[in-house]
């Protein structure tokens, strides 16, 4: 049997308290308030309690069923597809091709270890084939298994062929053949993996679930974002201190302290109760600091390792963070209605 | 009106069937929820007392595919009993997300899911505006993969009826060609506003991106009131967006990456 | 069963559920149809779709409530009160159907200046003998013009059981008395009833019942205008008027109602007694009662009445109406049982059927059972530790028996009781010490045996075998053949007077398959009947005859079988609105019983609208749309001859066959013990006195067997301030036994749980979803708490009472468990059929779970030792 929620009335929480100021708000600004007011369950105007919670409280829509093995496979694979973007973005600036054997040695690693972290979470792991039975490009999951495909078969080779470039090349044996296959394939390697660190925040996005459904916009970008971020501390962190990772980092510690706080000023949204209270809460938010602010500043001041590290920490928790988000959030009818009641205007980004 | 008992022909003449459910005659007696899992072997899915009226079987999910609701209500004290199932969707959220193939649309216009085929990935789940399919757990037979109401396609081959019309003793679940209910629950809602129900109303979301649901239902007051959500959509709305947001943050990523590395 | 046997003549409902859909009001009471009887309540909700009045009174909002257009709540024990309330409404108002009552009932009887009534009398009726506790039977009979040949009063041994019919011998003060047809005599049945009802007024309903008087009246008004020759109302009851210490006298005021309202016999009228299991209706009819013989025939007693068969007969045949026929089915009976043996020298064998001596019932019994005087006992397909009342005491009493042989599906509480059993937890009985020898026997399944289910509409339905029964689980009939077999073997090497009755037994069924299972069909042929040598069946019981040369298992079932191959129990094409055609109705396949009521005296039907069964000028026979229950050439002005007997002696105009007048009986005169008109008396545990008659608390003749194992409580008593009402939940079955085994039925209710209004749980500090624990002067059980608005709080003579509702399905064994309700009724007896008092009784409620073990013991002597 599902999970089920006691039929307690729902406790007052800082929506509701942030809806009533926004209400006070318009009515001092207008003279009156035009939407419904809010039904504080226990205050002056009886309410029937049950009504407000929906059918005994019980959840409209049915939580993620994924485990820890999810919320690390979004780490690895935003960062092995963005470390991919980084090979191709090294090899094309003609720079040492350390730092591309490197990247491509990092996008390799997390393509095989992704694929794995993925089957291990399957209900019937066996039968991982199937997902390459058919490809629906309006299955943001089979999008995905396909371009972790791609990615699997681009990043391999190229890692390969890269060294084995590699090898030639330090043999004095120029092989300018060799230089455009390993550049397509670097290329392929990128593109596919600029989808795989960004496909992630899609297929949380095309979901019932109403914190993310809420943000389908944001999170392709904010992940995408992240991986990069990471991509780059992981490079950094093995040795490559130079100073396009360094922008790079900077950059996106500064696209995602602005990230972090939209989401804290955003707080009367309806599906603010998911991403602001609790366990998820607490890690989304200490993850918007470790990705966003703290790197600024630690780069900006220099040490650079302890941001990389810092990030990478961030990284994770922000990943658990809207997973567990989600959990919440459909756990909650009340966030479920909220979501649909306001059709597109809930819809965050 | 073909009753529930009748042969029909419906899976050879590829025709769409549905469930038209109608609380006002619904002793709540459950015979819907043990014929569903008597004919499809669905297990026990949990001996749990809630104290939620008489309704212990909580949701549906993957062991239960028929779910009586018992709503009470005071002044004046009531009681409506409302049998929940699989809407099989018009544009079905569980279908579009299933990454192996699994989940299909059937000649009758049903969503099917092959349980041999499936392997658990979980996505359905989170794919369905109302919250009906789910993994079985662990250590229930067949763990591990997704169920849901099969709208008893076995039984329709054969020209039978679903089991649990079959068993509703007030036939307050309809089987039938899904333009017949329709026409069935739209004189019905009439019938009871003309004798004092006003809140009778049908609960068919067609003007949202589900398009319209196949198991469709008559409720006596707002959906959320019986767990239902009032404006469902199907989760493919926001492929849109998010993948135009992932371009351009791919785009993005691209551009800025080449760029770093070429200034600096 | 003797309610509606004594008004009507026969003892089962008048009517089939579908026939429903023909009522413009329904009033369903003391039943829950649609949680007990699910599938036969769509036609309760046809008729309400067609614009019918369903009423439910109850005392709980339940699933039945929720369909129903009028829902009372009323307080558990109040139901003649209520009942009596409308028939004072009908009667202070003039909306009786007064053609009917005049040519069909006994109203206009004259009862003569000696017979007084309860209102007379202070709550009892006339020829009450207080040392005996018991009624004079024949203290209630009619006037009759010549003063002389009244017969001589039988013998007054009460008739320890009530399922059969009294006394025939008085037939003839029965038949032949005085009337007034103007029902205008002071002493008319008519004016008796309504001085006997006068007291039952709508502000007496709602200060006693609980029913708010706009609420009564707005019912009163809509079921008695379903009245008259173009509407009909149907009554609907079940266990919640007949597990009453005034069971009978509930049932009789639904009768007297129905025949005030002419709705009897009638399209969409009658009175729907909902029996359960599958086949409840046929256990009384090939009775599993000790106080009958098949087809409602007496067990004779020990005595006089019944030292030979004349006698026997002199004492139940009557002179006219259908039983006149009495002896050809006794004696057909007789042939049945002992075949070559029985001849007319030897009364036909007479003298080998056991007499009764007492009062055998199950209650008494089971008492017997707990003092030791019992050795062994047959339980099949039954569970008395969780479903009999006073269930602790069951279970102790089975501590007491030499042997115990139980047949069943699962492992029952019945038969794990000296292991596993609250007695055993609380070291009241310890498995050591427990001498019984247990035997558990698997029994066969209902699709593993053939056989037919005789259902609440006496619709006999033939089912048949799908598999063979697994290992060694064996049908009923097997084990009692082949037992029955063994003990012929044995009185056949004993031939002495004892096993005379065995050894002259016919007992010759063939077997059939490697289980050699009796051939069922074979045993179904012998309850319809046979003549000759060769074995003919008969076509029904009207060919049955008193000389032996035939023989009928059971003559109301007659007609069954009418020609070899033809099971009309297994017929399923049904051709006609009544089902003619789906099986075999009992009698002759008659649909709606007392059907010539649906025509006027002179044979044309009451309306078009109502129409069923009529006559027919042109083939001089009655027709329509049911079987007709009347001489089908009998035409409607026949007037019998002077001192004509049989049935002949019944004019044409004369409904109800079964009696010797022909007549519905308002005022019954003879075939009851407690009194020939209902009355209200409090249940055996009440709060308050009986408002109508302070010297007269409960019912006089019912039986409160009353003993330091069976107490109760006072009324009003301090300790147990609450009234408590026992029910069945769709998702289980009875006792549990078939339902907390089987994990689909189990998940649907997994917990014993109670039900109480949020007034209550406040009062008492009680969670809803937590747990509560009840308490009698019989045991303590825990359950979990359901707080609901559907129980509502009653206003009773100025002071709130609260009910409390409880489900009896648990026990210690199965999937799901949990306590039994039945700890906490008493064992006690209603004076006609037995049944004990399982709604009504007194309790208290107190928050959180009872202590394990012994300590429950504990904590309920210490309750019951309160004196405030």
């Amino acid at each position: 049997m599902s999970v089920i929620v006691p039929g307690e009335p729902q406790k007052s929480h800082r929506a509701t308290e942030d809806r009533l100021e926004k209400l006070r708000e318009e009515a001092g600004r207008t003279g009156r308030v035009a939407e419904t007011g809010v039904a504080i369950v226990g205050g002056p105007i009886p309410r029937d309690a049950k009504a407000s919670s929906g059918y005994y409280g019980q959840p409209i829509v049915k939580p993620p069923v994924w485990t820890w093995q999810i919320g690390l496979y979004l780490f690895v694979g935003g960062t092995a597809g963005m470390s991919g973007v980084i090979a191709l973005a090294s090899l094309l600036a003609d720079q040492s091709l350390d730092v591309v054997r490197a990247a491509l040695g990092v996008a390799f690693a997390g393509a095989l270890i992704s694929p794995a972290l993925l089957i291990w979470d399957l209900g019937r792991p066996t039968r991982f084939l199937n997902m390459l039975r058919v490809f629906k490009w309006r299955s943001a999951m089979s999008m995905g298994v396909w371009t972790l495909f791609l990615f699997g078969g681009f990043s391999g080779s190229a890692f390969v062929l890269v060294e084995a470039w590699n090898f030639l090349m330090q043999s004095d044996v120029p092989p300018t053949a060799l230089r455009g296959i390993a550049l397509a394939l670097v290329a392929g390697t990128a593109l596919s993996g600029v989808v795989l660190a960004t496909y992630t925040g899609v297929l949380l996005g095309a979901t019932a679930v109403p914190v993310w459904s809420a943000h389908h916009k944001l999170l392709p970008f904010h992940f995408g974002s992240v991986g990069l971020g990471s991509a780059a501390a992981v490079l950094e962190l093995f040795g490559f201190r130079i100073a396009a990772l360094n922008a790079i980092g900077l950059t996106v510690a500064a696209v995602e302290t602005g990230v972090g706080g939209w989401i804290e000023i955003r707080r009367q949204g309806v599906t603010a109760r998911a991403i602001h209270d609790g366990t998820p809460g607490l890690l989304l938010r200490t993850a918007a600091l470790l990705t966003g602010p703290g790197a600024l500043i630690l780069r900006i001041v220099g040490w650079v390792p302890i941001a990389a590290i810092g990030f990478l920490i961030g990284a994770i928790f922000s990943r658990y963070g809207w997973v567990l988000a989600g959990r919440t959030s459909a756990s909650d009818p009340e966030e479920t209605i909220a979501t649909q009641r306001r059709g597109s205007e809930s819809v965050a980004l | 009106m073909t009753s529930n008992q009748a042969h029909h022909n419906y899976v050879a003449e590829g025709r769409t069937v549905g469930f038209f459910t109608d609380p006002t005659v619904c002793i709540g007696c459950k015979a819907c929820e043990v014929a569903c899992k008597e004919w499809n072997e669905v297990p026990e899915d949990g001996l749990i007392w809630t104290g939620h009226s008489y309704d212990n079987s909580g949701s549906l999910g993957g062991a239960t595919w028929r779910h009586v609701k018992f709503r009470e209500t005071e002044n004046p004290v009531g009681w409506t009993f409302l049998s929940d199932v699989c809407k099989h969707c018009e544009h079905a959220g569980c279908l579009e997300a299933c990454p192996t193939g699994a989940i299909f649309r059937t000649e009758v216009s049903s969503v099917y899911v092959q349980d041999d085929v499936c392997n658990g990935c979980g996505y359905c789940i989170v794919g369905c505006p109302f919250g009906v399919i789910d993994r079985r757990p662990q250590p229930l037979p067949g763990a591990g993969g997704a169920f849901k109401c099969t709208f008893c396609y076995d039984r329709q081959i054969d020209g039978l009826t679903p089991a649990c019309a079959k068993a509703c003793p007030t036939e307050s679940i309809q089987f039938g060609p899904l333009d017949e209910l329709h026409a069935r629950a739209d004189k019905r809602v009439a019938e009871l506003h003309a004798r004092g129900v006003a809140d009778a109303r049908i609960y068919n979301p067609v003007d949202t991106s589900v398009g319209g649901i196949h198991a469709f239902f008559l409720l006596l007051g707002p959906p959320e009131e019986f767990g239902l959500p009032p404006r469902p959509e199907v989760p493919t709305v926001y492929l849109r967006g998010a993948w135009l947001s992932a371009a351009m943050t791919s785009v993005l990523a691209l551009a800025g990456a080449c760029l770093a590395f070429a200034l600096l | 069963m003797p309610g509606l046997g004594t008004s009507f003549g026969r003892g089962g409902a008048t009517t089939a559920p579908s026939d429903l859909v023909n009522s413009e009001a329904i009033l369903i009471m003391g039943s829950n149809m649609a949680e007990n009887h699910p599938v036969g309540f769509q036609w309760v909700i046809e008729a309400r779709e067609r614009g019918a009045h369903v009423i439910h009174v109850d005392p709980r909002f339940s699933r039945t409530s929720a369909m129903a257009t009028i829902w009372a709540p009323l307080r558990a024990g109040s139901d003649v009160l209520f009942l009596g309330g409308l028939i004072n409404y009908v009667l202070d108002r003039g909306k009786e159907f007064r053609e009917y009552v005049v040519h069909y009932t006994n109203a206009s009887a004259i009862l003569p200046v000696d017979v007084q009534d309860s209102e007379e009398l202070g709550g009892l009726f006339s020829g009450w003998d207080a040392k005996s506790a018991k009624y004079d039977p024949n203290t209630w009979s009619f006037q009759r013009s010549p003063a002389a040949d009244r017969k001589p009063p039988s013998d007054a041994t009460q008739n320890p059981g009530g399922h059969t019919k009294e006394s025939g011998a008085r037939a003839a003060d029965l038949a032949d008395y005085d009337r007034d047809p103007t029902l205008e005599h002071p002493r008319c049945v008519y004016q008796v009833l309504k001085r006997h009802f006068a007291r039952y007024t709508p502000d007496m309903v709602e200060q006693y019942c609980g029913v708010p008087k706009e609420r009564f009246l707005e019912i009163a008004e809509a079921y008695c205008s379903a009245s008259g020759s173009e509407k009909t109302g149907a009554i609907c009851y079940a266990v919640g008027w007949t597990q009453h210490s005034t069971g009978v006298q509930i049932i009789r005021s639904a009768a007297i109602l129905q025949l005030l309202l002419g709705n009897i016999g009638r399209p969409g009228g009658g009175i729907l007694a909902l029996r359960g299991h599958a086949s409840i209706q046929g256990s009384t009819d090939i009775p599993t009662l000790f106080d009958i013989l098949p087809g409602y025939l007496a067990m004779p007693k020990f005595g006089p009445d019944s030292s030979t068969l004349a006698a026997y007969i002199n004492r139940y045949r009557d002179r006219t109406g259908w039983w006149s026929n009495f002896d050809k089915y006794i004696v057909s009976l007789l042939k049945a049982y002992y075949g070559d043996a029985a001849t007319r020298e030897n009364d036909w064998g007479f003298g080998w059927l056991p007499r009764v001596t007492g009062d055998h019932s199950h209650q008494a019994y089971w008492l017997d059972m707990m003092d030791g005087k019992v050795e062994g006992l047959f339980v099949m397909g039954q569970n008395p530790a969780v479903a009999a009342p006073n269930a602790r005491l069951e279970r102790k009493a089975l501590a007491m028996l030499k042997w115990l042989v139980v047949r069943d599906m699962v492992e029952v509480e019945t038969a794990s009781f000296w292991y596993d059993s609250p007695e055993v937890e609380r070291g009241e009985l310890r498995t050591e010490e427990i001498g019984t020898e247990v035997f558990l026997l698997p029994a066969a399944g209902h699709a593993e045996k053939d056989g037919c289910f005789t259902n609440t509409q006496r619709l006999l339905q033939w089912h048949e075998k799908a598999v063979d029964p697994p290992g060694d689980a064996r049908s009923e009939t097997w084990f009692m053949y082949h037992l029955g077999t063994r003990l012929k073997e044995k009185a056949e090497r004993d031939p002495g007077p004892r096993n005379a009755g065995l050894n002259a037994l016919t007992w010759d069924y063939s077997v059939t398959g490697v289980q050699r299972e009796p051939r069922v069909e074979e045993i179904l042929q012998e309850i319809n009947g046979y003549t000759g040598p060769d074995r003919t069946p008969v076509g029904g019981f009207g060919e049955l005859k008193a000389d032996g040369s035939t023989a009928c298992g059971c003559w109301i079932y007659s007609g069954v079988f009418p020609r070899l191959g033809e099971n009309r129990a297994g017929e399923r094409h049904s051709r006609s609105a009544y089902g003619h055609g789906w099986g075999f109705a009992w009698p002759a396949d008659r649909r709606v019983l007392y059907n010539r009521a649906s025509a006027r005296p002179d044979g044309s039907p009451w309306s078009e609208r109502k129409k069923l069964v009529w006559w027919d000028a042109l083939s001089r026979e009655w027709t329509g749309l049911d079987t007709p229950d009347f001489t089908k050439t009998k035409p409607p002005d026949y007037q019998p001859p002077h001192d004509a007997e049989g049935d002949a002696g019944l004019a044409g105009d004369k409904p109800f066959i079964m009696h010797p007048d022909g007549v519905g009986w308002i005022w019954v005169p003879d075939g009851l013990a407690d009194g020939p008109l209902p009355t209200h008396y409090e249940p055996l545990e009440s709060p308050i006195a009986n408002p109508l008659y302070p010297a007269q608390q409960i019912n006089p003749a019912a039986l409160k067997m009353e003993r330091p194992d069976n107490q109760y409580a006072r009324s009003p008593d301090p300790r147990f301030p609450y009234v408590m009402t026992t029910y069945r939940l769709t998702e289980h079955h009875t006792a549990g036994g078939m339902s907390r085994t089987l994990p689909h039925l189990a998940e649907l209710q997994p917990e014993f749980f109670c039900e109480i209004s949020p007034e209550l749980a406040a009062e008492r500090d009680i969670e809803s979803g937590g747990w509560l624990t009840i308490m009698t002067m019989r045991g303590i059980v825990e359950a979990r708490a359901l707080v609901t608005p559907r129980m509502r709080p009653l206003r009773i003579d100025g002071k709130t009472v609260h009910q409390v509702g409880v489900p009896y399905h648990w026990g210690s064994r199965g999937l799901v468990t949990g306590d039994s309700a039945n700890d906490l009724l008493a064992i006690s007896e209603e004076p006609n059929v037995r049944i004990m008092e399982a709604k009504g009784l007194l309790c208290d409620v107190l928050p959180g779970r009872r202590p394990r073990g012994a300590a429950a013991l504990d904590l309920w002597r210490t309750h019951m030792s309160h004196s405030s």
